[in-house]
């Protein structure tokens, strides 16, 4: 068993019942033990080999082995026990009457005593924190809460390999933190796919990346995030993330320090402040709450005394932890919910009645835009907001042309929504909100499940908007670039009110956003010298031992900038 | 007692006698239902760390009806509500929901959803009170209530009466569901179902609907918060029939995929077709007392009515 591989795949190839090929080609090994981070762009096949790797789908040509035998007949169903699959909905994956049921699904079918499948279970739900929702039914969970029990459910059967399909997508940061953490003690053989490659630099030593459903490449992790000319190719470069804050480089002693030309790389203010504070004496607020209550159908309390400005052409963010009325704010904001009656629209009281309208002034795109997406073709679906406009048909083909183009989908007019890739879908959702033209523009968590492209994609186009824009994020890369005011909401209230600069220097930051971003600025500062040193190898040997005799193992950002000062002749 | 009595009463009791209750129970069962879904007991966050229904532990179920094996619960309430369901009498079927009260407070079930119940049958019980009166037909012996002049409006005392025992009835077997359905959990009470030779597939079929139900809803919740968003309003018009279209495809074809999606996940944990059993049952003798004591109940309210003639 010694060198034989866990998996052996050979010439895999795979087409979908309408004979779309989704796989052609692949020869992968995955040994034992081995952390494996499967990477590419949207559609390229990932979750089609994982499901192929799993035995839930027959190979249409070439074999998979498994301990050295093709998933077949009795060793399927046996290779299905030491495994633990993850899916991306963990809707899908809780099935069970209430979490411990689920939980205790898997040891049952393991064989188990109803007894000591609890235990495993119980055992599992202690390691993901749920332990004191053991008998609570699924569907009465918060998202991360669903997320952690269908993790149980699989920790429960305590596998030989684990294969996770986006495991932190939609996840605020501090139920990322609890993820890496799991994962990063799990011993066994793991197999991960994901759009964050910072998560999964943390967490795998190999990487595939497939595309067009054949294997590109097969490198360590730290090949691959080191080689930004292949990422690009892939469509997975995210190394425009990766632009910290002045604030945060390090000097050479490990203190913050600020540049003093003025903010670093990665601010890009997107709103001319000056302009906005001026306009703020002259007019009323866009939008105004003024102690505003919102109180839930069974009496909990969603928002409590309430009190915000959004001003014209104001980019704001709000963070806060799950739970902290967010969505609640924004369902008061679009008309979608009618709290107490001090809601003013640019100074003006909205009355009942006029709640209704909201929606023509307030656009709002979905964290999960396949919820506003329901038309039979991208034409009708962006033709429904805007025959409600009362628009004429021509207006309406327009307006429908204009913002197509404007987020990239021309020439889409007749696909199918539902077929589109997440990035098409989340610029669709977008699109239609354009197209209205709304005062003001809300977007929930607008970079959930995107690969780096969409992302970036996403960036360019929010970049060229030039209205009032209220941002809900736990991203605080989008957030630093795409606004200038932050507020910090906690149980329904604005606890923060700050500049996006001041916010993102605040020493309580780690508290609102988990130590996630902790460990994303740190893995980030990690890639990006292993980038430098890629793309600069006459310095590399000098900028090591330069920096080792002061004491520090990494400083990309004085890296760079000492490189260019010092070597900047030289560099290739 | 072979004419139709009738009985003149003032028109100034018809509201007094009709409208009013109809307007009262028009306002109260809305305004009841809201309320008991909208209550929130401070301080009663349940503890899920433990099973809610499990007896000796702390749990909520420590009545006889929660510590009864399934089967015969199922088997006995079962026979009993056709027991019920056969009365003709307006006091035996009073005297059922009198035991099935008494029944409520032993099973120690939660009042806002035996409430929530009873509401959700009041519209069909009312619509009876008023229509059966009006519309059962006078046979010899029959009393009528005439309102004044109006000759035409004439209420049946009989109709009344009908409509009151079958009211009554409905009542006696509506409030039992919540000591059947939840003094177990729905997992333990589908097996017994499927040991009382119910298909086991039909039972992990309505297992899975009760999960899915919720989430489906959810979806449907959200998407039509989606429409709205943009602007979407009911309307009398073929585009809300076009959109409303739309959106029952979108909700069929996430569903269909969602099922594909639950299947893969349940058949990658290993399942074979069959879910494992909750536990084991096993009928004791407390089991077979408590069955013959509630059967003797049931055959006693039988004879009761039928002593009435």
């Amino acid at each position: 068993m010694g060198d034989m591989p866990l998996f052996c795949v050979q010439g895999l190839a795979y087409a979908y019942p309408d004979g779309i090929p989704a796989l052609s080609s692949v020869d992968l090994e995955i040994f034992s033990g081995d952390r494996t981070a499967l990477v590419g762009p949207n559609g390229s096949g990932k979750t089609t080999l994982i499901k192929l790797l799993s035995g839930l789908l027959a190979p249409k040509q070439g074999h998979i082995l498994y301990k050295g035998r093709p998933l077949t007949e009795n060793h399927l169903e046996e290779s299905r026990l030491t495994m633990g699959v993850l899916f991306q909905d963990p809707d899908d994956q809780l099935f069970g009457h209430t979490v411990m049921d689920d939980a205790a699904f898997g040891p049952r079918n393991q064989g188990k005593s109803r007894e000591a499948a609890v235990r495993c279970a119980r055992q599992a739900l202690h390691q993901v924190n749920l332990a004191h929702l053991a008998y609570k039914e699924p569907h009465n969970l918060s998202y991360g809460q669903k997320k952690r029990a269908a993790l149980a459910g699989i920790l429960a059967m305590q596998p030989e390999v684990l294969i996770l399909d986006e495991p932190t997508a939609n996840l605020d940061p501090g139920q990322e933190a609890v993820f890496l953490d799991l994962l990063k003690a799990f011993d066994g053989t793991l197999i991960c796919i994901s759009h964050d490659l910072i998560f999964l630099y943390e967490l795998c030593e190999k990487a595939v990346v497939l595309h067009h459903g054949s294997i590109h490449h097969n490198y360590t992790m730290r090949e691959l995030v080191s080689r930004r000319s292949a990422l690009r190719d892939h469509g997975l470069d995210f190394s425009f993330r990766m632009a910290i804050p002045a604030s945060d480089v390090p000097d050479a002693n490990g203190a913050r320090v600020h540049e003093e030309n003025g903010p670093g790389p990665g601010y890009t203010p997107s709103c001319d402040c000056a302009k906005v504070r001026e306009s703020h004496s002259v007019h009323p607020p866009l939008a105004c709450m003024e102690n505003y209550e919102y109180v839930y159908p069974d009496g909990t309390p969603g928002l409590q005394d309430f009190s915000l400005d959004i001003h014209e052409g104001e980019k704001t963010a709000i963070v806060g932890e799950n739970g902290a009325g967010k969505s609640t704010l924004l369902a008061c904001l679009c008309g979608l919910r009618q709290g107490g009656e001090d809601l003013f629209f640019k100074g003006t009281r909205v009355t009942k009645k006029q709640h209704k309208a909201l929606w023509r002034r307030v656009g709002l795109v979905f964290q999960d835009c396949a919820d506003q997406l329901f038309c039979a073709s991208v034409k009708e679906e962006m033709m429904f907001g805007l025959r409600r406009l009362g628009l004429s048909s021509d207006q309406c083909r327009h307006r429908a042309a204009d913002a197509l183009a404007r987020v990239g989908l021309s020439g889409f007019e007749n696909r199918v929504p539902l077929h589109l890739s997440g990035g098409e879908r989340k610029r669709l959702a977008l699109g239609c909100v354009l197209a209205m033209d709304p005062d003001l523009l809300i977007l929930d968590e607008p970079t959930a499940g995107l690969d780096p492209r969409g992302e970036e994609q996403l960036m360019a186009i929010l970049d060229t908007f030039d209205k009032t824009l209220l941002l809900v994020s736990h991203d605080l890369f989008f957030i630093e670039k795409l606004t200038h005011r932050t507020l910090v909401m906690h149980q329904g209230r604005i606890i923060r009110d700050l500049p996006t600069p001041d916010f993102m220097q605040d020493d309580k930051l780690c508290r609102f956003n988990g130590r996630s971003f902790s460990y994303r600025r740190h893995t980030a500062t990690a890639i990006r010298q292993l980038q430098h040193e890629h793309e600069h190898p006459i310095c590399r040997k000098w900028q090591r031992c330069h920096f080792r005799q002061m004491g520090l193992e990494r400083c990309p950002g004085q890296a760079r900038s000492l490189c260019n000062r010092v070597l900047g002749d030289a560099l290739p | 007692m072979t004419e139709v009595h009738h009985i003149q009463v003032p028109l100034g009791y018809l509201p007094l006698l009709v409208l009013i209750p109809a307007a009262v129970a028009a306002v109260a069962v809305p305004w009841l239902r809201s309320r008991f879904r909208k209550q929130v007991v401070p301080g009663s966050v349940p503890d899920w760390s433990i099973p809610p229904l499990d007896d000796g532990r702390g749990g909520l179920g420590t009545s006889l009806i929660h510590r009864w094996d399934v089967r015969c619960k199922i088997m006995t309430m079962l026979a009993y509500s056709f027991a019920v369901a056969s009365l003709r009498h307006l006091s035996a079927a009073a005297a059922a929901v009198l035991i099935s009260l008494a029944v409520l407070l032993a099973a120690k079930v939660s009042f806002h959803k035996v409430v929530l119940r009873v509401l959700a049958l009041a519209g069909f019980l009312g619509m009876l009170l008023i229509v059966m009166p009006l519309t059962v037909p006078a046979n010899p012996g029959d009393t009528l209530l005439v309102f004044g002049s109006l000759d035409w409006l004439t209420v049946n005392v009989r109709g009344i009466v009908l409509a009151a025992t079958i009211g009554a009835k409905a009542m006696a077997v509506a409030l039992l569901m919540e000591p059947l359905l939840a003094t177990a959990p729905l997992p333990v009470t589908l097996h017994g179902l499927s040991r009382l030779g119910i298909p086991e597939m039909a039972g992990q079929m309505v297992l899975l609907s009760y999960r899915y139900l919720h989430v489906f809803s959810h979806e449907a919740r959200r998407m039509t918060v989606g429409m709205k968003a943009r602007g979407f309003e009911k309307k009398t018009s073929l585009d809300t029939l076009r959109a409303l279209g739309n959106f029952l495809g979108m909700i069929f074809v996430r569903s269909f995929e969602r099922t594909e999606r639950v299947f893969d996940a349940m058949q990658a944990r290993g399942y074979k077709g069959r879910f494992p059993e909750p536990g084991q049952l096993q009928i004791r003798m407390p089991d077979i007392l408590l069955t013959g004591v509630w059967i003797a109940v049931g055959t006693a309210l039988v004879w009761f009515d039928w002593m009435k003639g």
